[in-house]
């Protein structure tokens, strides 16, 4: 890791409230399933930096005298992210990077399933194009398999996407209609797979408790990427602290993660937590998160 | 001119004022990317308690207008792992090391200075050429307002305070300093009950205890329902608590709460401390602890001031 001045080469809207960010990055390049973190302005508050998990990474390109490039999607969605999404290129923003545990590759022969919710889809595209490209050059794994949930087709982001992703909507707007864990729970042929898939998601909490759920039946190895509010974000001050399964206390999703084997985080009670708010009078709904953009979440 | 940085803290001569607070900076190593920690003042470890503590539910952090608010709740490894695998990554570091206790009896607390007292051996001056013990003092928190028993309980009460210290007073030569908390009424008895029972120095102030509510979802924004506030929003508050403290004790005071850069830092100065931590200004920018460092340097030098124990005279009215 490493903390320098990047300087902003784009950060343009991709979807509403969605936005790209694009770094020339000086530091080591990162793996997927990890992350950055930014100040998104000198000013005294927002004080914290924010988390924001890789999209992208392209080496320099010394004949072309390219720099090295390093990308995030994020959503708008409090005053830090609001102040990121008005500073224009060309200006440089203090990052610290990369940062956590990278998802592991799959080993031979393992089918890679990638499931991305919402804003979570960044690491997930990001882990998708390097295992085509591992495919393409005849290493490893057979072709991944990648599935994108989102709200509605408006909410599909302008995004480079790999060929062959499935994309899944909540109202059938696009694609499958339902959501990503649906799709892979009613494919008969994956379930044969057994120890034979391997199973890679970001997304809201409620989605991975669904599909760390899924692997356990299945039988599917899970590495899952989780959000969490941080403050150090080098695994100092356990702020990031997420609730381990076995019941044995607490893992920091900085540095412990962000990404996680399916067993290990208690995904169920991360999920009610991150429950919508309940209306006076009404019965608490069942959990269902927002959109969320692993690792890290913006405050509203 | 050369500015002398040196402060001196019972024993032990800090290289210079300026060091990294407990529980904002782990124990060292995991900002050793980021932070020349050879060129730390002192580093102030996360506390360690006789048992491994968890921690507290989550979420524990939520920010707040130009701060933070957390319930970590003493996570930490417990004695035993300290002493096997903590201390042995103390002994490499050139900067004076603070260990951080806490306890929920005053068993507890003697239980872990006598045990790291035992392990680390003998203690030699930083810089001495001797070999490093990992210890070079102690931070004893009676401060933390984010759990049930022990922390708050003792720091508010001064009678406890001054029993506490005389008690490790009894059991270490190693600098004592002892950190308190501005949730009272007057923070000057329970300074003098620490100078009483022997400390070499009082730290403050530890967070203020505050509270958020997602009005959305009509819960505390933290699992704990109160957490302890930190960062620039508490620095006047910080700033007036080592005026009045430095007035009460004839020991060094040590300054904290909300300094991000050098003004801040020379605010606690001037207030009467004789050093400073940078805690939750690490998370912002790692290097804080360094920029307040060359900035009070230039300060010195732009004002004519040889020696930093001097600033703490020079506030006016």
């Amino acid at each position: 890791m490493r903390q320098f001045q990047a300087r902003i080469i784009a950060n343009r809207p991709v979807a509403e409230a969605w936005r790209e960010l694009v770094l020339e990055w000086e530091a080591e390049p990162p793996e997927p399933g990890q992350f950055l973190t930014l100040r998104v302005s000198p000013r005294l508050d927002p004080l914290l930096r924010r988390p924001f998990a890789f999209s992208g990474f392209s080496p320099a390109d010394p004949a072309g005298g390219a720099p090295a490039t390093a990308s995030a999607v994020y959503q708008v969605r409090g005053s830090a992210t609001a102040l990121l999404a008005e500073i224009a290129p060309g200006n440089f923003l203090d990052a610290i990077g990369p940062l956590g545990k990278p998802f592991p590759l799959p080993a031979a022969g393992e089918t890679a399933l990638l499931a991305g919710g919402g804003i979570g889809l960044g690491p997930v595209l990001f882990l998708a194009r390097r295992l085509r490209a591992l495919a393409a050059a005849g290493q490893g794994s057979p072709e991944p398999r990648l599935l994108l949930g989102f709200r509605n087709a408006a909410s599909l982001p302008e995004l480079d996407l790999p060929e062959g992703s499935l994309l899944c909507t909540d109202d059938g707007s696009a694609g499958f209609r339902g959501t990503p864990t649906a799709k892979l729970a009613a494919d008969a042929a994956l379930a044969e797979l057994g120890h034979r898939a391997r199973l890679y998601a970001c997304g809201p909490a409620a989605m991975l408790a669904g599909l760390a759920a899924l692997a356990k039946e299945r039988g599917w190895r899970a590495s899952l990427s989780a959000e969490q509010w941080m403050a150090c974000g080098v695994g100092a001050c356990m702020g990031c602290a997420l609730p381990r399964a076995d019941g044995q206390g607490y893992l920091r999703a900085c540095a412990d993660g962000p990404v996680f084997e399916g067993g290990e985080i208690d995904w169920a009670a991360e999920a009610a937590r991150a429950a919508p708010p309940v209306k006076a009078g009404a019965a608490p709904r069942p959990a269902q998160g927002p959109a969320g953009a692993g690792p890290g979440k913006e405050r509203t | 001119m050369s500015c002398d940085l040196r402060v001196r803290i019972g024993p032990l001569e800090l290289a210079n004022p300026v060091g990294v607070a407990s529980g904002t900076f782990g124990y060292g190593a995991e900002y050793e990317e980021l932070v020349d920690l050879d060129a730390l003042g002192a580093i102030y470890t996360k506390a360690v308690t006789k048992a491994p503590r968890p921690g507290n539910a989550v979420p524990r952090i939520v920010e707040t207008p130009a701060g933070m608010l957390n319930s970590i709740g003493l996570a930490n490894p417990g004695l035993e792992a300290f002493v096997d695998r903590k201390l042995p990554e103390l002994r490499k570091l050139r900067a004076a090391v603070f260990v951080n206790v806490a306890g929920s009896s005053e068993d507890e607390y003697l239980e872990v200075v006598e045990r790291i007292e035992a392990a680390a051996g003998p203690w030699a001056q930083p810089g001495s050429g001797a070999a490093r013990s990992g210890v070079d003092g102690y931070e004893i928190n009676v401060s933390c307002p984010n759990v049930r028993h022990g922390g708050l309980a003792f720091g508010t009460d001064p009678a406890q305070v001054e029993r506490l210290t005389a008690a490790i007073r009894a059991r270490t030569a190693r600098a004592l300093v002892v950190k308190l908390t501005p949730n009272v009424a007057d923070v000057s008895p329970i300074a003098r009950a620490a100078e009483t029972g022997g400390a070499d120095a009082v730290s403050l102030i530890n967070t203020l205890v505050g509270m958020v509510i997602d009005v959305r979802r009509r819960r505390p924004a933290l699992a704990m329902g109160t957490g302890g506030l930190s960062g620039p929003a508490v620095r006047p508050v910080g700033v007036a608590c080592v005026h009045k403290a430095a007035r009460a004790v004839k020991i060094p005071v040590i300054g904290l709460g909300g300094i991000t850069c050098a003004d801040d830092a020379l605010q606690y100065l001037l207030a009467g401390a004789s050093a400073v931590q940078v805690g939750t200004g690490t998370f912002v920018d790692p290097r804080t602890a360094a920029e307040v460092l060359a900035g009070v340097q230039a300060w010195m030098e732009a004002q004519g001031v040889a020696r930093v124990e001097d600033i703490r005279g020079m506030l006016l009215a």
